[in-house]
């Protein structure tokens, strides 16, 4: 099972009135364990309010660039750790963070001709920045196209960063914002640098489209990397297989997750028996409780990572029985219909399950 | 007699007169390398295609709806037949003209007439998983230029290209527009009667500059010329004469490429690896791509582009360029006086070069033919670019 790294915040920056980005001081000797690949994410751990809590957070930074591993925060309305990180971390704390994972990632060569269509939507833009920078920085021929959408100019994160991009790489990076609510222009007037032009909207397929047939790709190996919540991924996938994308040339990474529309009870008191590091365990399941968190509450200690049905650590195989799981981003339908369950999102729907942790 | 009598300058006679050699190169370097197929607009939206002859496989070109390209051996999976014909635009599938077995753009097999009662055991799968879809091929672009590859991985086109592209000219293709002598024909298009290497040499011969185009090409500082070798690549380039330079605003035929610099005005002609060579000069780009026949037969085609403005400014700029004193003396005056038909008498630098590869084709024949001598640095790309064919059909070879 993966472990914790105790890793010291060495920054922490304000990036819009509701984002922040922290970057870790990794030590010397944990170089290897943390190299990561851009579009990778960290997985922090905090005790808040007596309870271990889990997220993953993508790191924007880039690993073929000299600089600390850094990962993008957004606040999320009523979220535990993205307002915990918001309003408390400073540089100097110590937070317990699990080395770099995912399989959302760009697989960058020196040598490789492509073109990248970049999608990204708020906070999405995270791991999308950190494959961006790698791309340019990295491959000289590759050319890199993107979306960027957001509210409006004020939660636009990594401004100046982007900016910067743009004008360094004029002649093969593209940028297109989209604003669903721009600000209005009038103080623009006063400002001496160019007003930044935007299509106003969302990342649709309308969008899609039109972003496409204006900057069609160059070299002809291309590849569609997608990062956002879930309707706007919905949009641009949909958008992208409507003009006959190939689903292989596709990446997807959700953000946030989109909980389920149809709220389902789990069984009460379902009984849940567990074959986990070689032992037999039966337990009764509370109401409510995910098989993952009725195991970690009877003192066991079964695999699982991000705990937004994300990661697939936590996966294991359904002998008997029916669950439901919550989300999953994860799992395949094919290894769905295999039985394979993520145990941190599924609640039991039959008086018994069996399980087997591999 | 010697065997060196029998030889060019790495390769034999027979190289450039055989069959049997011919057949080798058609296998081995133009079936396993990246082809010119034309020029980026000429699959210009989405469902337009172009079909080529590369080597031994035809291979067409189509534009998806996500504007990117795909190719595929242009053969009907059924039994063979020729699915496209040379250029159609908007096609929504592709149908095979015999028996009307239907693809998709991306090359899936999905419709095949009287499938229940004439292949009933293709009945139980979808069609597109009967392993009948067309063969898949590679498409690229390099500065502005379609290539294909028969392999469906093939190799990355900047790997075969990359080391090259430093030395290649600053203009941009895309940003021109193509001359058309008539609608829908290429700038320049000649069979000429001599194996492609033999024009292929010609092209890469910096010493015959000066003497065979002596009255032609004189606007360029042959002196001043500066070429090598990248990758199996060649590349060229010379200035302008002083007297040129100094008046290149009027005398320039065509309205100057906006992305010469003022202090590099030149000719950039490099020859890329096997048959595609690159004219890019002070107010055009040209392809020039020499397409074997036979071994005594190759067709060369030229397309040229020039600045994209409008008519009046080509006009403005040929009426200054005819009143230039520079081509009194430069540029168009024939090695031999005489007639006008006379290729040596037509101050025509095209009519000089086929005319002097069909005279050295001609004599290969002749028992006594060999190559003399070669000059060390004007003529060293020569024997250069025949040791590379050479590597190549040895290299694969072995691998067959």
């Amino acid at each position: 099972m993966p472990k914790f790294y105790p890793l010291k915040v060495l920054d922490v920056k304000k990036e819009t009135k509701n984002a922040t980005s922290i970057a870790f001081d990794v030590p010397y000797a944990l170089y290897d364990t943390f190299h990561y690949k851009p579009g990778q994410y960290l997985t922090l751990k905090f005790n808040l309010d007596g309870e271990d809590v889990r997220r993953s957070y993508s790191l924007c930074s880039s690993p073929v660039l000299e600089e600390p591993l850094r990962i993008g925060v957004k606040r999320v309305k009523d979220g535990l750790v993205s307002n915990h990180i918001n309003d408390n971390l400073k540089v100097g704390d110590t937070v317990e963070v699990m080395p770099p994972d995912g399989r959302f990632f760009a697989d960058v060569k020196k040598d490789s001709y492509k073109t990248y269509y970049l999608f990204s939507a708020g906070s999405g833009i995270t791991p999308i920045l950190s494959i961006l920078r790698t791309v340019l920085f990295t491959e000289a021929r590759s050319y890199v196209r993107m979306i960027y959408g957001n509210r409006s100019q004020d939660s636009i994160m990594f401004n100046s960063e982007l900016n910067a991009l743009q004008e360094q790489y004029s002649d093969r990076f593209i940028l297109e914002h989209i604003l669903s609510r721009p600000k209005s222009n009038w103080s623009d007037l006063w400002k001496t640098s160019k007003a930044q032009s935007y299509r106003k909207g969302r990342v649709d397929t309308d969008a899609v489209k039109w972003f496409i047939n204006e900057y069609p790709p160059y070299a002809q190996n291309a590849a569609y990397y997608i990062c956002g919540p879930g309707t706007m991924i919905a949009n641009t996938k949909n958008a992208l297989n409507a003009i006959d994308v190939p689903n292989e040339r596709i990446f997807i990474e959700r953000f946030g997750g989109s909980p389920s529309k149809t709220i389902i009870d789990g069984v009460d008191h379902a009984k849940l028996i567990a074959h986990l590091n070689n032992e037999r365990i039966e337990v009764s399941m509370p109401k409510g409780k995910t098989v993952l968190r009725t195991l970690i509450d009877a003192g066991k200690e079964p695999p699982y990572s991000c705990e937004g049905g994300v990661c697939s650590t936590c996966i294991c195989k359904l002998t008997s029985g029916k669950i439901h799981m919550k989300n999953n981003l994860a799992l395949s339908d094919k290894a769905v219909e295999q039985g394979y369950i993520l145990s941190c999102q599924s609640i039991p729907l039959t008086e018994s399950i069996e399980i087997e942790y591999e | 007699m010697s065997n060196q009598k029998n030889m060019m300058h790495t390769l034999p006679v027979e190289a450039y007169t055989s069959q049997e050699w011919f057949d080798l190169e058609q296998e081995h370097i133009f079936s396993k390398t990246w082809q010119f197929a034309g020029l980026v607009e000429d699959v210009e939206n989405a469902g337009d295609y172009i079909s080529v002859q590369a080597g031994l496989n035809n291979i067409f070109i189509v534009k998806g709806r996500d504007q990117r390209l795909r190719a595929f051996h242009n053969m009907c999976r059924h039994r063979g037949t020729q699915l496209l014909r040379a250029v159609g635009k908007g096609q929504k599938a592709i149908t095979c003209p015999y028996h009307d077995w239907t693809y998709d753009l991306e090359g899936k097999l999905i419709s095949i007439p009287k499938k229940e009662e004439e292949f009933p055991d293709l009945c139980d799968k979808t069609l597109h998983d009967c392993g009948l879809n067309l063969h898949e091929a590679s498409v690229d672009i390099f500065k502005g230029m379609l290539f294909v590859h028969p392999e469906k991985d093939a190799p990355n086109i900047m790997e075969f290209f990359g080391a090259v592209e430093p030395f290649l000219g600053p203009h941009v293709p895309e940003e021109l527009i193509e001359y058309k002598a008539k609608q829908g024909a290429p700038f320049y298009t000649k069979e000429i009667n001599a194996n492609w290497k033999i024009i292929v040499e010609n092209y890469i011969d910096q010493y015959h500059l000066a003497h065979l185009h002596e009255g032609t090409l004189n606007m360029y500082d042959h002196a001043k010329a500066e070429f090598g070798w990248a990758g199996p690549h060649y590349h060229f380039y010379e200035p302008l004469v002083p007297a040129y330079l100094a008046d290149i605003k009027n005398a320039s035929p065509y309205p100057l490429i906006d992305k010469m610099p003022e202090d590099k005005m030149g000719a950039y002609v490099p020859w890329l690896f096997p048959n595609i060579g690159i004219t890019e000069s002070e107010s055009a780009w040209n392809t020039f791509h020499a397409i074997p026949l036979a071994p005594d037969r190759t067709l060369v085609v030229i397309r040229s582009k020039t600045m994209n403005v409008s008519e009046w400014e080509y006009t403005k700029q040929y009426t200054k360029s005819m009143s230039s004193k520079v081509w009194k003396t430069l540029g168009n005056r024939g090695k031999y006086n005489g007639d006008k038909n006379d290729p040596m008498a037509s101050g025509d630098f095209m009519a000089e070069d086929v005319y002097a590869c069909e005279q050295q084709q001609k004599s290969l024949r002749s028992p006594l033919f060999s190559v003399g001598a070669e000059a060390q640095n004007g003529e060293f790309a020569v024997r250069k670019f025949q040791s590379v064919v050479k590597e190549w059909l040895e290299k694969h070879n072995e691998d067959a």
